[in-house]
């Protein structure tokens, strides 16, 4: 008995041992980001190892009042989330139809949208310029939105396409002969029953969002549209060289929420990402 | 008024017919059973009377209007789901409410309707929880609510006591008897329960591999059946059937012997008797071996073996005799049922 104890005991030691050294290993890059962001400039461009680094807020001064981060966060925030709110509001009545309806041509659009998402951005970014320059979008959160919304659109309608194939036909069958409408049916059982679907949707597609870049470079051209990814490189140009420190913070501050987001729904997401992207 | 007809109903998945050749009239207030062993299209024909599933070919005809086409929306049956089909989102107040709020019933009238609905199936109590947080049979309770709530064209029932223990079925049973007679409404009900049948039709449709073997009332089905299958599904236990000859009136099998049949008939038959027409007697139709004796209280069931074959007799409770003896049981040549051997069909 003692000894089944003991073996036990050793053998949660050995997992915590590997899980701990995984976290530590997936962890130091951003730790290191940190330290970098938090220390002045001279000290990180140093050859000499530093065994006692110095704390500096140098970097934390530096993009809050010398560079309009401020605003970067902003336009970021709004581009993000109006993108996901787009998504959803086009994606959900389309997985419905997807999921749900049968129609000549139903697999042939499903696997459209889908492959929308394979196609190479750079094919597209050309005609995408002059598609917004033409419609006076150019530089504005609203060309951001309609970007980003565009790019993930395939992913979360499949992804709730996904879940809602789990719902039993059944329910509909039930919410159908008790008198209510496609509509009532959608926003009353379907969307309900769907809701951690719809929230994985929006954070994988929130996390796309914030790390996109080429398209967010080709339109904004002033603080006027510039989020932090585009932001991040400003830092690497101009008469003052690179300035990783502020690259290392900003960089930091853009993935925190995105971090503690992930954290909060991981049990979602690893589902959303696999039998999301895989099923049907 | 809500008079019901499937003319010629077919439903075809690919090759296979799940429902063929259905023609039913269900009359006005009537209580209809739908009666068959699993996978014989009893869901099937409720469905294609709800709207869910089109029939690949035939008619649907509510009060004299074919209906094929229509949504089930618009043809105001409630029915209760096999699976239950409760709103997993919704509490069990909320689920049965859901009907109400859909089909515009005003909102004043909702609380007492959904509550007094809730007391017929006895679930006053668990009106706050989710699905979720119910027993099968709470589930099942919630799911005959949510139709008994309001008052339909038609009622489409789905095995709806399945889940339940004796007791609580047969209080339900009542219930649903009563509801019905009282708001005088046409139900259509699945059942596999031959009590159940027998107690609450007014007729009884059975069923087998998608098509009608004999509509009657539960006298007609029980006393009058038209072929081997149905004789052998209703009854507990079933209809003893024997394979064997009839000549000049007299029926030989193994062990068994039967003279006063009609003459006019013979060949190649199998007859049928009920376990309660046959008597244990000193002497009589058959004599074999004792292979199972159950005694139940109000009744002891033996079963004799005869080469192969299993008869079941219904003897008086306080019958007792050892297994592996013999015992001897007599007919009333009078209650025999006859049928063709190669079809099955009565032989009258
Ligand atoms: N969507 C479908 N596609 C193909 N076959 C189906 C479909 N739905 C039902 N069937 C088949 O049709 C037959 C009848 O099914 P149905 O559900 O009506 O049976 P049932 O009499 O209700 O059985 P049970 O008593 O087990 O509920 C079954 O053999 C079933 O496999
Ligand atoms: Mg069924």
């Amino acid at each position: 008995m003692g000894a089944r104890r003991g073996a036990r005991g050793e053998s949660r030691l050995i997992r915590y041992l590997i899980l701990g050294s995984w976290a530590l290993f997936c962890l130091a890059p951003v730790l290191w980001f940190l330290s970098i962001g938090l220390r002045p400039r001279v000290e990180i461009i140093s050859p000499q190892p530093i065994y006692v680094p110095h704390l500096s807020l140098e970097a934390w001064h530096m993009i809050w009042e010398d560079w309009p981060m401020a605003r970067y966060l902003r336009n970021s925030v709004l581009a993000i989330f109006g993108s996901v709110l787009i998504d959803l509001v086009l994606a959900i009545p389309a997985a419905y139809s997807l999921s749900r309806y049968r129609y000549r041509g139903r697999d042939d659009i499903g696997f459209y949208i889908l492959s929308t998402r394979m196609m190479a951005p750079a094919i597209v970014a050309v005609p995408i310029f002059f598609l917004f320059r033409s419609a006076g979008l150019l530089d504005t959160i609203w060309a951001l939105m309609i970007v980003y919304a565009a790019i993930n659109l395939s992913l979360v309608t499949w992804i709730i396409r996904s879940y809602m194939l789990d719902i039993p036909k059944e329910l509909e069958d039930a919410a159908r002969t008790d008198g209510a409408s496609d509509m009532r049916i959608l926003v009353e059982i379907i969307i309900p029953a769907i809701i951690p679907g719809i929230i994985t949707a929006s954070v994988i597609a929130m996390i796309f969002a914030i790390n996109e870049f080429l398209f967010t470079l080709l339109i904004a051209s002033t603080p006027n549209a510039y989020t932090l990814s585009v932001a991040l490189a400003n830092f690497t140009g101009g008469s003052d060289g690179l300035i990783y420190n502020a690259i290392a913070l900003v960089a930091f501050l853009a993935f925190v929420p995105v971090f503690l987001v992930v954290v909060a729904i991981q049990r979602h997401l690893s589902r959303g990402l696999t039998m999301g992207a895989v099923k049907g | 008024m809500a008079r019901i007809e499937l003319r010629n109903i077919q439903r075809k998945w690919g090759e296979f017919w799940g429902v063929r050749d259905v023609n039913l009239a269900i009359e006005d207030r009537e209580f209809l059973v739908l009666l068959g062993p699993s996978g014989c299209g009893k869901t099937t024909t409720m469905r294609m009377i709800a709207g869910l599933e089109e029939p690949t070919e035939g008619e649907i005809v509510m009060d004299g209007e074919v209906v094929n086409g229509v949504d089930a929306r618009d043809r105001d049956v409630a029915m209760v789901f096999q699976g239950y089909a409760l709103y997993p989102n919704m509490t069990v107040y909320e689920n049965i409410r859901f009907p109400l709020r859909m089909r515009r019933i005003p909102p004043s009238e909702h609380d007492a309707r959904v509550r007094r609905a809730a007391e017929m199936v006895e679930l006053s109590e668990f009106l706050d929880r989710k699905p979720a947080a119910l027993s099968g049979g709470q589930r099942q309770r919630a799911a005959l609510a949510r139709a008994i709530v309001r008052e339909p064209y038609v009622f489409l029932m789905d095995e709806p006591l399945s889940n339940l223990d004796a007791k609580l079925r047969q209080q339900m049973r009542v219930q649903i008897k009563y509801i019905q007679r009282k708001l005088q409404i046409t139900t259509v009900y699945v059942t596999h329960d031959q009590i159940e049948a027998m107690t609450l039709a007014d007729r009884i449709v059975v069923m087998k591999a998608g098509a009608i073997q004999q509509i009657g009332t539960p006298d007609q089905i029980y006393h009058d059946p038209a072929n081997t299958f149905v004789a052998g599904f209703i009854g507990s236990p079933p209809m003893n059937l024997v394979a064997g000859r009839l000549e000049g009136g007299t029926f030989s099998a193994e062990g068994i012997r039967v003279d006063g049949l009609p003459d006019r008939l013979g060949g190649d038959v199998v007859i049928g008797i009920r376990p309660e027409d046959c008597t244990v007697a000193d002497e009589g139709h058959l004599s074999a071996e004792v292979f199972g004796l159950e005694p139940t209280g109000d009744v002891t069931y033996l079963t004799l073996r005869a080469g192969d074959k299993l008869i079941e007799v219904k003897a008086d409770r306080s019958y007792r005799v050892p297994l592996g003896s013999g015992a001897t049981v007599a007919f009333d040549p009078a209650r025999i049922y006859l049928f063709d051997a190669a079809t099955g069909e009565r032989l009258r």
